[in-house]
């Protein structure tokens, strides 16, 4: 910048443009610097942790309504945050509505989403997870970067609301609440992890993040690979992809779920045809779907029928609902096996996610 | 040069005659004019202006136009004249003014030719008197010649003559000496006191002198004392003298080498100049065409035409193409013929090219033309000319060309999503051929034929080449003809894919029930190996059983194991060289259902093969859909 000579006295190097805005919040000022374009956040002490849990939407004013403001800063609060990947690997704690108790979930934020509203990829974990095993052990980071998704991660089960009989068994219980809505006491108060996964979920998120409402997908491992399938079925068009990670695909048929739904849904079997893929498959209309499985052939509980894929296999063909299934040969139940292919599987709902 | 000369000199002669009246005419117009002119000006307000000729003087005849101020009927600009008057006198001015401004024209263009005809009697004039020059020159030189070998012939003879006399005068010396020596021995012998010895030595002395005395002394001349003069032979001085006064016979012409573009497909143009300022009636053009390889005995020699014409100029008809002719040119005058010109060799254009439809590729980035020369003998180069179609389909100008392409095919870079003509013309000394009829090419998506000659006896295909059939009928081993790069075992055909190492993409249309292998094979894949048995293809391949169907993946004879719920009855092949991906695809639902990966060292083919009698149809040109290269 040319200056004249007469004036150079004037300036300094290293010159400072302060903007000083003043905004009244329930007698709590808050002044905004900008300090060499960028916006910084200066705010007294309460406020300034809140705001700072607050995404970069929050922070400028100009992007939200008050009422959000109000409700987001009492709903979510953040566990944790690293970054990774480019973006960051969040996790939150929030009261749900639906669970009647706090519930954790793990959120990834790909850079995109600091500039532009993603789609959201949802993962339903399986049987004694949480949503730490997903975010440390599937490796789906990188690719949800690399397509600009984000993925919501939820645990798999209500926790701590002091249920008798709900830590007896890993597959029932805690950590099993194969995402139906019970009907049974003493559980149907708070397992009711379909409503939670559809519902509330899918609203906290789209309130809090920034999301495409209309784009979201869904997929999931074992137990979540069922939830996943039934979500689907369940509400045809409402996803935009589907696919699972060595499913349950007839509960109905298997050890698992008898076991689950009797407790959950009661003797009636008729009430579980609701929540089983095989079933729903054989009914569904609704818009194309493409399902993407990949099941581990050297996986104990494929062979000790708790899987049961074929079912779902004939109930499509005979249906003509798309469906891409793979044995992969030498893999097993565990992480290492959803490692293996999630950039597959992250691939196949970009595919639709981002079209 | 002397009758033409003197050609002109009648027809100078004869205008000049014709200038002399037309000179008076002018004088008198002009005279007229001035009358005229002296009457009009004086009433004259509105000044019309008329011609003025500069007839006394030496400038070149000019004159200025006349100014279009024509008076008006009623005369109202005008004094108190009489307009019919003045209307009788213009028109016969006007007609006066035309006829005087073509007479003029008509004596510069006369006195244009007459400075012509000056130089040209000039020149001529300084072209015989250096020819005559010559002559005599030429004349003299040899009477010199003839001269100077005359004198020295007579100096020799000379020499000769005295040689011999002198040797004679020696030896009559010597006779002289020896006959003196005698005489003195025998006197001195005679006045000798000693008896004995005179009676010694005198016999012999008398002998000698005896033998002397028979001795005859030749007393005759050696050589004669006159000369002998030659007769000078000079008849060629003769005939010198002679040809001074007879118009020589014409020198051989010179033969021009072929001017670049001069020559079609079936003509050539020759041109040749005279070497010396000879009279020429008329030339006779002498052509044969060159063969390859011809045949010592001169009796199967080509034919030689030949064409007479009276300009140093001549186009020859009804040639070959691309054909080499050897041509020379003999100018004939009334006293002979002149020798041949140096032969010179012309070759006529070569005969447009063809283009192989069948064998031409392209992709989004680039295309492949392949044609056929359209001459038996080779061309020097072929050169390629491409257009891109405006938007309403109709041609631009040639946008681009490419020259000195040595074979007979081409691959050139384009634009995505164009469409472009290209057409070929080959190349040789004579000059470019006629564009070859234009192929289309259009940059959307990859196109390609299929590879005829690598299909399975078993395998026929449509008239559009783009559907294989596998026919129910079973055909005997021994009746099917295998060549060299059909598939033996597996019903197959290759793609001819062009060799651009980018992305590409294409469908197959199936049925229900068709058994296939589809995917990509390297070029040099077993001829008589499955697809996908091997380490040089990769395909889908699918089983039909009664129940249901079954897909595989193959590659190096091992698959993925995988279920399919709905058949694929379009799939989508997609390439990608740059990340080794070769992925497959059910088009209509988008479905995305196996990719290989693997990096492809040489360049690969599509490949399409059915297990069980049915048919399958490719679908090419088609731009890639936005998931299939994710």
């Amino acid at each position: 910048m040319f200056l004249p000579s007469s004036t150079a006295s004037h300036y300094r190097p290293g010159l400072r443009f302060c903007v000083l805005l003043k905004i009244k919040k329930s007698s709590r000022s808050v002044r905004l610097e900008l300090r060499r374009g960028r916006l910084c956040d200066v705010t007294t002490l309460n406020y300034r942790r809140s705001l700072l849990l607050l995404p970069r939407k929050l922070a400028n004013p100009a992007l939200c309504k008050p009422s959000d403001l109000l409700r987001s800063a009492m709903a979510l609060t953040q566990v944790s945050s690293n970054k990774c990947a480019g973006g960051f690997q969040k996790v939150y704690e929030h009261d749900s509505s639906e669970l009647k108790c706090k519930m954790k979930f793990a959120i990834y934020l790909p850079p995109k989403a600091e500039t532009d509203k993603c789609p959201v990829f949802y993962w339903l974990s399986g049987l004694t997870c949480t949503e730490q095993n997903f975010i440390t052990k599937a490796g789906s980071q990188l690719a949800a970067a690399e397509h600009g998704i984000i993925i919501v991660a939820p645990d798999t089960s209500p926790r701590g609301c002091n249920i008798e009989g709900e830590d007896e068994s890993w597959d029932f219980g805690t950590g099993a609440g194969f995402y139906v809505d019970a009907t049974q006491d003493p559980w149907k108060t708070n397992y009711r992890m379909y409503s939670y996964v559809t519902e509330e979920l899918p609203k906290l998120i789209n309130a809090n993040f920034p999301t495409d409402p209309d784009r979201m997908s869904i997929s999931g491992h074992s137990m979540g690979g069922h939830g996943a399938l039934i979500c689907a079925l369940k509400n045809p068009g409402r996803y935009k992809a589907v696919s699972a990670f060595a499913p349950i695909c007839n509960p109905m048929q298997c050890p698992w779920g008898q076991k689950a739904f009797s407790g959950y849904l009661g003797a009636d079997r008729s009430t579980w045809e609701a929540y089983d893929a095989t079933v729903l498959a054989g009914s569904y209309s609704g818009p194309q779907l493409d399902i993407l499985i990949d099941q581990g052939r050297d996986d104990q509980f494929l062979s000790a029928s708790q899987l049961l894929p074929d079912n779902l296999i004939a109930v499509c063909s005979e249906k003509k609902i798309p469906v891409v299934f793979r044995l992969q040969p030498g893999y097993d139940h565990s992480y290492f096996f959803i490692y293996s292919f999630m950039n597959d599987h992250i691939k196949h709902h970009a595919k639709y996610l981002n079209a | 040069m002397l009758p033409s000369g003197c050609r002109l000199l009648s027809t100078v002669h004869s205008v000049l005659m014709d200038v002399i009246p037309e000179e008076s005419e002018h004088q008198d117009f002009s005279r007229e004019s001035i009358t005229m002119e002296a009457y009009n000006v004086v009433p004259e307000p509105g000044g019309r202006t008329f011609q003025r000729f500069s007839v006394n003087t030496n400038e070149s005849l000019r004159f200025e136009p006349c100014e279009e101020s024509c008076p008006s009927p009623t005369g109202a600009e005008h004094g108190p004249d009489d307009v019919f008057e003045k209307g009788e006198y213009e028109n016969e001015i006007v007609s006066i003014r035309n006829q005087l401004q073509g007479k003029v024209a008509e004596m510069e263009n006369f006195a244009g030719h007459l400075e012509e005809i000056f130089l040209t009697v000039e020149e001529n004039f300084g072209r015989q008197e250096q020819h005559l020059e010559q002559h005599y020159n030429d004349v003299l030189h040899t009477l010199s010649q003839r001269y100077d070998e005359g004198a020295t012939g007579l100096q020799e003879e000379k020499k000769s003559k005295l040689e011999s006399l002198y040797s004679q005068l020696l030896v009559c010396g010597q006779a002289l000496d020896a006959s003196k020596e005698l005489i003195e021995m025998a006197q001195e012998i005679y006045r000798c006191q000693d008896k004995r010895f005179f009676l010694k030595t005198v016999m012999p002395i008398i002998k000698r002198v005896e033998e002397f005395a028979k001795e005859d002394i030749d007393l005759t001349l050696s050589t004669s004392l006159e000369f002998s003069t030659p007769l000078a032979d000079l008849s060629d001085v003769k005939t010198m003298m002679d040809s001074i006064n007879v118009v020589p016979a014409p020198s051989a012409p010179v033969i021009n080498p072929q001017l670049p573009n001069s020559a079609t497909q079936t003509s050539l143009h020759v041109c040749w100049s005279l070497f010396s300022d000879d009279t020429v009636e008329y030339y006779e053009l002498y052509y044969r065409p060159v063969l390859e390889d011809m045949p010592a005995d001169s009796t199967c020699a080509p034919q030689e035409s030949k064409v007479k014409v009276k300009e140093t100029h001549c186009t020859v008809t009804d040639l070959l193409p691309n054909a080499q002719y050897e041509l020379w040119v003999m100018a004939t005058n009334t006293t002979g013929i002149s020798p041949a010109s140096e032969k010179a060799l012309y070759m006529t254009v070569p005969s447009p090219p063809v283009i192989k439809q069948r064998e031409c590729s392209s992709c989004p980035e680039a295309a492949l033309i392949r044609w056929e020369s359209g001459n038996t003998n080779p061309v020097d180069s072929y050169t390629v000319e491409l257009s891109e179609m405006g938007t309403v389909g109709t041609e631009s100008n040639i946008t681009e060309s490419i020259v000195a392409v040595p074979t007979c095919q081409c691959l050139i870079q384009l634009q995505t999503g164009r469409q472009y003509l290209i057409s070929v013309r080959a190349v040789n000394i004579g000059g470019p051929s006629d564009s070859s009829d234009a192929i289309t090419i259009s940059t959307t998506g990859t196109f390609f034929y299929l590879l005829e000659d690598t299909a399975h006896p078993c395998l026929s295909m449509s008239e559009d080449g783009f559907t294989i059939f596998y026919g129910d009928e079973e055909f005997p081993i021994t009746a099917m003809a295998f060549e060299d790069n059909t598939f033996t075992r597996c019903v197959a055909i290759l793609g001819d894919l062009i060799p651009v190492r980018g992305r590409h993409y294409w469908e197959v249309e199936v049925d229900n029930e068709t058994e296939f292998r589809i995917g990509v094979a390297y070029e040099e894949t077993e001829r008589d190996s499955y697809l996908g048995a091997n380490s040089s293809s990769w395909c889908m391949r699918h089983i039909r059983t009664p129940s249901r169907h079954k897909y595989e993946f193959l590659h190096n004879g091992w698959s993925p194991d995988l279920r399919i719920t709905v058949h694929p009855v379009r799939i989508g092949v997609a390439l990608d060289y740059d990340r080794g991906t070769l992925s497959f695809f059910n088009a209509n639902l988008e479905q995305h259902l196996h990719t290989f990966h693997c990096r492809f060292q040489n360049d690969v083919h599509p490949c399409f093969s059915l297990d069980n009698p049915g048919a399958l149809t490719v679908y090419n040109g088609i731009a890639a859909r936005d998931y299939t290269f994710i």
